[in-house]
């Protein structure tokens, strides 16, 4: 009777969790009594309408070096919309770019390689989640951020671009596609945001079988935010600066953020482990993440448990972290969250040079009394720093007026040999400034002196508008690069001038006569340091300048290694960096890597061929063995 | 089955009557058994904090605002309002005082409370353990009250209570049940998420925070047939979240059972089932009720079943990826969903299983046969003719409390004079009511059929009757199937075994059971049948035993919902495609014209029988807006038919005052 049937309703929610999982739009983000946060993401899912195909970044965001003077466009970042009166003059100097002739921008392409997907097979994906297989959509999905892919990508020269592009919105379609890829044989790439510097995003060039994109833009929901715990579920392809919002907005933060936080993702973060500029505070992505969920071809990997550490064998989770895509798509994380800081403080220190500098860096990091973020600039970053001075409100900047006096004739520091120390503190108000006196008095030990916390803020500030200069350089014919190590404390000060002189020497080998180099100290250890070098020169009169450009910067790796440093802090390996793996890994360590794509990727499936995979072609081998005997 | 024990009841009142006062008793010093330890108790208003502060209750609300904006403080103030309406409260000298007042009626109304003292006591010694869930019958208002008071007579904590809004918004009486454990519960909760979201976490925090029983009834509401009903399964997944979140080690189900001498609302439920709908509860109305308390009830039945370890129930609860979440926001998977399903079902067996007999029950079953048989009985025959049912049940593995059948008869004719009487012969009677004259008003709230005043005069009285013959039916029901199915011709176990399940399948609606215990069931029912000559075994076929007694009365048992089946399979299929409520009225209508059992005109049973053809596929169900339509499948349709028809007992009964043992009692003219 009626009476009855009304109770019914009071089984609220138990349906919902037996959705078929066949059902295209996942449920989660309809569902009005779960506890999902659907994020509505700066990042459209045409990246083009708003990013810029060709380079780096927003398109309404760039540096413009024609006419009067220099500037940004835009209105995204603090410098933009204002006039850089320094560039010009620093960028003759430096690499005589002429800056009469018009930048050279691309015209967008309009032919593209007719896709290999099979309709059927196409038409089963769109049975599972949105599917595109737009030129314009692969293109920009073909490759990450690499000096290489850029310059493909501006000479639209790209030997393979994917087939198709997919978006799943959940674990469950991620697992279907998986399951189609498998059945199908197509290969998958997973896709968060294309900011790999390692070649590893990059579509593998010989790939004969039909390749699709695995999107992961669409899977941006929070699953759950439990304040009490401090922790967040969140699907994987979350965007850095969506996620840092959402948190911020409620009170929280991540605190991972790695320079291209603004587009690079969650997902890409744990298959490249990733470093953020605070570490300091909140750790490496390693450190932050309590579990991750893995489609490989041969099922969900993930723990059973969500527990703050484990004793049980070798942990899978980190090799799930690194694995550059070749192992499955990494779908949801738990993360580590944390309260916002009441206090958030910069600050800087003059050093008289680089060896002060590191030696100070040490000392810090053996008292552990690293704030948040501090890096160490060396002279020609400091001055390029300068050059990007605006004319308006940065009264504070270095070397201006009484300041300059100060420092160079009191203190009597060279301004041809002086370093910056940028420090980023966060917490309660007594706990910065205890560590801003500490800090202080240690880097007195070693020669240093305040210099304001204007200047530290500006250097945080450039940090975002610095991706954005390669593609400027590049419309004037200069090529420029970055390239990363970490080194053990001993070693720092010898590996970044044998570095540097290394360069010089190729440099000078090949006759390029306008360069520039220059390296800083942006994250330390226990145990020793990140250093980043950054090389740019004028290629106007090479035929291939990337070529030259790799020549140059894989010896300037060599040299790393050499001198003792790694093969990446964190860029990862891709195939830029495959010739060093083996011996960093050892040839067991080479093995174990082969044995974990047999295990989860039998077929390659996923196969970016990054690392010492580029030879890996699945059980054909052993096909071929059997067949012989 | 098998004999069952002989229990022994108490009553619970009775102490009051003679040594302590009323007074005395609800004053002393109380210290009551909790459910379980814990290292800090919280108080009801502690508990409304921790669901207002859970982390589910934030992540809703954030999750909320992400998808349809608003302010997250004007959701939580809603949160806080709801929990307002919702929460439970303890006052102790309210609870005095309402006991005071419950004794009072209880004496008013000249009624014991028998209760099956040795499991209680058996239960209090076992606490301390775990939350414990009492999850009783549900006949009657009474029932919370009656649990209310048998713990506080036991020392048990006063169990938490999920009452209906009704009682909330009546005067005085709503707060006072909020402060002796009742928290309120609003019976729709579709549309509304954030509440939905809210109760879930309160009932959730209540079973793993509160270390007092649990009390909420599984039927969802009142059973207006005085038989079990399907249970609903909120409320139940609700409340083992704890168990599959793992915040407890177990959940204790303790079934009872309550069976009423008289059911205060037998009147009204006998209106509802043929559509008089029943009015809103109010404090007025409850006052005017009151007067007509000053009667004698009879007694109640409290039968506490064996608890139930829903852990070991369900033997294993594999861990689930649910775990990987912050244990508040844990919620069934589809598979746990299943198991508390299974729990349920299990539940309303258990409590089937407490049923007691009361002399309501047995005196119901003689007079509905003296009735059918159309044959009127002596005094002395009804003692014999209940006798006889009290050995039939206990062999069927019914409890019956009863050792002065004299005595209580006596009794019974009391509590129910105005539905039966001993005429100037000394011979059981059943009184019809009065012709009554149906307002237009009634008449326009009227679900069903407009029936005749005749009709209804005659009815009333039946169907009233029939609510003491349903608590029984269970018993009966199964080895009648068998019976009528050999009684077409002889026939194999395994011929029989589908149309008894079929025949079973047709009627899950009107007869609550569990498909899975089926086949035990079938089989018990057969051996019974041979073994009381209800039908016999030869050569490996089934024949048709010799002792007509048993047989008739499983025959008439059973006769009203098949008759009600195949009237609607009959309606249904002429119309081929019909809304729920045309078939209602239509079966009803035939049903009144054709002279049949007055239970055949109630809607529930009509419904049960639509939704029973809808699972054998005769009937497909489709949702309209406004109405459920049913189309019509012919070939099963047609299959269901002739199965009902050929095992369809063939009575020719009066049931209006020409019936010899009908008292005719319609001259005096009412107006309803
Ligand atoms: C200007 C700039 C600044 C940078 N700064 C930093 C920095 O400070 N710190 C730092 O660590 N890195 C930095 N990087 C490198 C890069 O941003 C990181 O490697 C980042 O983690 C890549 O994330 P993504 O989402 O863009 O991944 P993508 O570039 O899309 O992919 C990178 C690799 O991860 C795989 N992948 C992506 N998503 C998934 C997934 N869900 N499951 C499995 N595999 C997946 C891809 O297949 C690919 O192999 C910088 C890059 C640029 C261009």
């Amino acid at each position: 009777m009626s009476q009855n049937a009304n109770n019914d309703n009071i089984r609220t929610g138990d349906k919902k969790n037996s959705s078929s999982a066949t059902t295209k739009r996942s449920e989660i983000n309809n569902n009005s009594d779960s506890t999902v946060i659907k994020v509505k993401s700066v990042i459209p899912r045409r990246r083009q309408d708003i990013l810029k195909w060709y380079g780096w970044g927003y398109k309404d965001s760039m540096f413009q070096l024609d006419g009067d003077v220099a500037y940004f466009t835009g209105n995204r970042y603090l410098i933009a919309g204002k006039s850089l009166p320094h560039l010009q003059n620093w960028a003759y100097e430096n690499f005589k770019v002429d800056l009469k002739k018009p930048p050279k921008i691309p015209e967008m392409p309009t032919s593209f390689p007719e896709t290999r997907l099979p309709a059927d097979i196409r038409q089963e994906l769109e049975g599972i989640a949105s599917v595109s297989v737009d030129g314009m959509d692969r293109l920009i999905r073909a490759h990450g951020q690499t000096l290489k892919d850029i310059s493909d990508l501006r000479g639209n020269k790209f030997p393979r671009i994917p087939d198709a592009v997919i978006w799943p919105e959940s674990h469950e379609q991620v697992e279907q596609i998986v399951k189609c890829a498998s059945k199908h044989g197509f290969v998958i790439i997973p896709f968060g945001g294309g900011t790999s510097v390692s070649g590893a995003v990059t579509c593998p060039p010989k790939e004969q079988r039909p390749i699709v994109v695995l999107d992961t833009s669409d899977m941006n929901s929070i699953l759950w935010l439990d304040k009490e715990q401090l922790l967040a579920r969140v699907q994987a392809g979350i965007i850095g600066q969506d996620l840092e919002r959402e948190m911020r907005a409620r009170g929280f933060t991540v605190g991972h953020e790695p320079d291209s936080y603004e587009f690079s993702t969650l997902g890409g973060w744990v298959a490249t482990r990733a470093s953020g500029m605070k570490k300091n505070t909140y750790g490496n992505i390693e450190d932050l993440i309590v579990q991750t969920k893995v489609v490989t071809a041969r099922g969900v990997l993930e723990k059973s448990c969500r527990v703050p550490r484990i004793s049980c064998g070798p942990e899978f989770e980190h090799i799930v972290m690194g694995s550059e895509g070749c192992l499955g798509v990494v779908t949801e994380v738990t993360l580590k969250i944390r309260p916002l800081p009441p206090v958030v403080q910069y600050g800087s220190l003059v050093f008289p040079d680089w060896d002060s500098g590191v030696q100070f860096e040490r000392e810090v990091a053996r008292q552990r009394l690293q704030p948040s973020s501090i890096r160490l600039m060396d002279n020609e970053q400091f001055r390029f720093g300068q050059a990007l001075k605006t004319e308006s409100s940065w009264g504070g900047v270095f070397l201006d007026g009484l300041k300059r006096i100060y420092i160079t004739r009191i203190k009597g520091f060279d301004p041809t040999k002086l370093c910056v120390v940028t420090l980023l503190m966060e917490g309660t108000a007594e706990d910065v400034a205890e560590r801003e006196k500490k800090l202080n008095s240690i880097a007195a030990q070693f020669g240093g002196i305040p210099a304001g916390a204007e200047n530290g803020e500006r250097g945080y500030t450039l940090t975002f508008v610095i991706a954005y200069l390669r593609d400027v350089a590049m419309e004037y014919g200069i090529v420029a690069e970055s390239f990363e190590t970490s080194v053990p404390w001993d070693r720092t000060a010898a590996l970044c001038s044998r570095v540097k002189r290394r360069i010089r020497d190729e440099c000078a080998a090949r006759g390029i006569q306008h360069y520039l180099i220059s390296c800083r100290l942006t994250q330390t250890y226990d145990a020793g340091c990140c250093i980043y070098f950054y090389f740019a020169h004028n290629s106007e009169k090479f035929i291939d300048p990337v070529a030259t450009y790799e020549e140059i910067e894989e010896a300037a790796r060599d040299e790393i290694i050499a001198s003792g440093g790694s093969i990446s802090h964190h860029h990862g390996v891709g195939k830029l960096r495959k010739k060093w793996y083996t011996d960093t890994v050892s040839e067991p360590g080479r093995q174990l890597l082969l044995a974990a794509k047999r295990a989860l990727d039998p077929d390659n499936i996923f196969a970016l061929r990054n690392m010492a995979l580029d030879e890996y072609d699945g059980d054909q081998e052993d096909i071929g063995i059997k067949s012989k005997l | 089955m098998k004999m069952s024990e002989v229990v022994e009841f108490r009553d619970i009142l009775l102490a009051r009557k003679m040594e302590s006062g009323i007074f005395q008793f609800m004053t002393r010093a109380w210290h009551p058994l909790r459910t379980f330890n814990m290292d800090k108790y919280y108080s009801p208003q502690e508990l409304k904090g921790m669901v207002l502060d859970s982390v589910y209750l934030d992540s809703f609300i954030e999750a909320e605002t992400a998808r349809n904006g608003g302010c997250k403080v004007k959701l939580k103030k809603e949160v806080m309002n709801y929990l307002e309406e919702m929460c439970l409260d303890k006052k102790m000298h309210v609870i005095r005082w309402m006991g005071i007042a419950f004794l009072k009626i209880s004496f008013m109304m000249k009624i014991g409370i028998f209760v099956n003292e040795p499991a209680v006591l058996k239960l209090r010694s076992s606490m301390k353990t775990n939350p414990i869930l009492f999850l009783p019958t549900h006949r009657s208002y009474a029932d919370f009250c009656l649990m209310t008071y048998l713990c506080y007579h036991y020392d048990i904590d006063l169990p938490a209570v999920a009452a209906g809004m009704d009682f909330y918004s009546m005067a005085v009486v709503g707060k006072a049940m909020r402060e002796t454990g009742a928290f309120y519960i609003r019976r729709t909760l579709a549309g509304d998420h954030l509440y939905a979201a809210t109760l879930k976490q309160y009932v959730r925090t209540l079973v793993s925070k509160y270390p007092s029983p649990i009390e909420f009834f599984l039927e969802g509401t009142r059973s207006r047939s005085n038989k079990s009903l399907p249970p609903k399964y909120g409320m139940l997944s609700m409340s083992l979240v704890p168990l599959f979140a793992r915040e407890v080690s177990d959940i204790t189900i303790v079934p009872v059972n309550l069976s009423y001498d008289r059911l205060m609302e037998h009147g009204l439920f006998a209106y509802e089932h043929v559509g008089v709908p029943k009015p809103k509860e109010s404090t007025g109305g409850l006052l005017k009720s009151l007067y007509s308390l000053n009667d004698h009830y009879g007694n109640i039945y409290i039968n506490i079943g064996t608890p139930l370890s829903v852990k070991s129930y369900l033997n294993n609860i594999p861990n689930t990826n649910e775990m990987l979440k912050p244990v508040d926001l844990q919620q069934l998977t589809p598979e746990q969903f299943k198991q508390v399903q299974s729990v349920a079902n299990r539940v309303i067996i258990l409590q089937q299983k407490c049923t007691v007999a009361t002399i309501s029950n047995l005196l119901a079953l003689v007079l509905m046969s003296s009735l059918i048989e159309n044959r009127l009985l002596s005094l002395d025959e009804v003692l014999s003719q209940v006798e006889w049912m009290i050995t039939v049940l206990r062999t069927l593995g019914a409890t019956v409390f009863e050792n002065d059948v004299r005595g209580n008869v006596n009794r019974i004719l009391v509590v129910h004079s105005k539905m039966v009487k001993l005429d100037k012969e000394r011979r059981l009677r059943l009184l019809s009511g009065t012709l009554m004259d149906v307002s237009r008003d009634v008449q326009k709230k009227m679900k069903g059929h407009i029936l005749k005043a005749e009709t209804m005069a005659t009815a009333i009285p039946i169907i009233q009757l029939q609510l003491y013959v349903n608590p029984i039916l269970h018993y009966l029901v199964p080895p009648a199937i068998v019976l009528l199915i050999v009684l077409r011709r002889p026939i194999t176990k395994d011929e029989l075994s589908s149309d008894y399940h079929q025949i079973r399948k047709l009627l899950r609606h009107e007869f609550f059971h569990i498909e899975e215990t089926e086949e035990k069931t079938l089989a018990e029912s057969i051996d019974y049948c041979i073994q009381n000559n209800i039908i016999a075994s030869v050569d490996g076929q089934l024949v048709p035993g010799s002792d007509e007694r048993l047989q008739f009365l499983l025959k008439w048992s059973i006769w009203p919902a098949l008759t009600t089946l195949s009237l609607a399979a009959d309606i249904t299929t002429e119309q081929v495609n019909c809304g729920h409520k045309q078939a209602l009225k239509l079966v009803q209508e035939r049903a009144e014209r054709s002279g049949c059992h007055p239970y055949c005109l109630s809607l529930e049973s009509i419904g049960n029988c639509l939704q029973g053809l809808v699972l054998g596929r005769a009937l497909i169900k489709q949702k309209d807006t406004a109405d459920t339509i049913y189309q019509l499948s012919p070939e099963v349709m047609e299959k269901c038919q002739h199965l009902i028809n050929t095992v369809q007992p063939k009575f020719k009964v009066a049931f209006d005052v020409s019936n010899s043992v009908i008292l005719d009692n319609t001259h005096v003219l009412c107006r309803l």
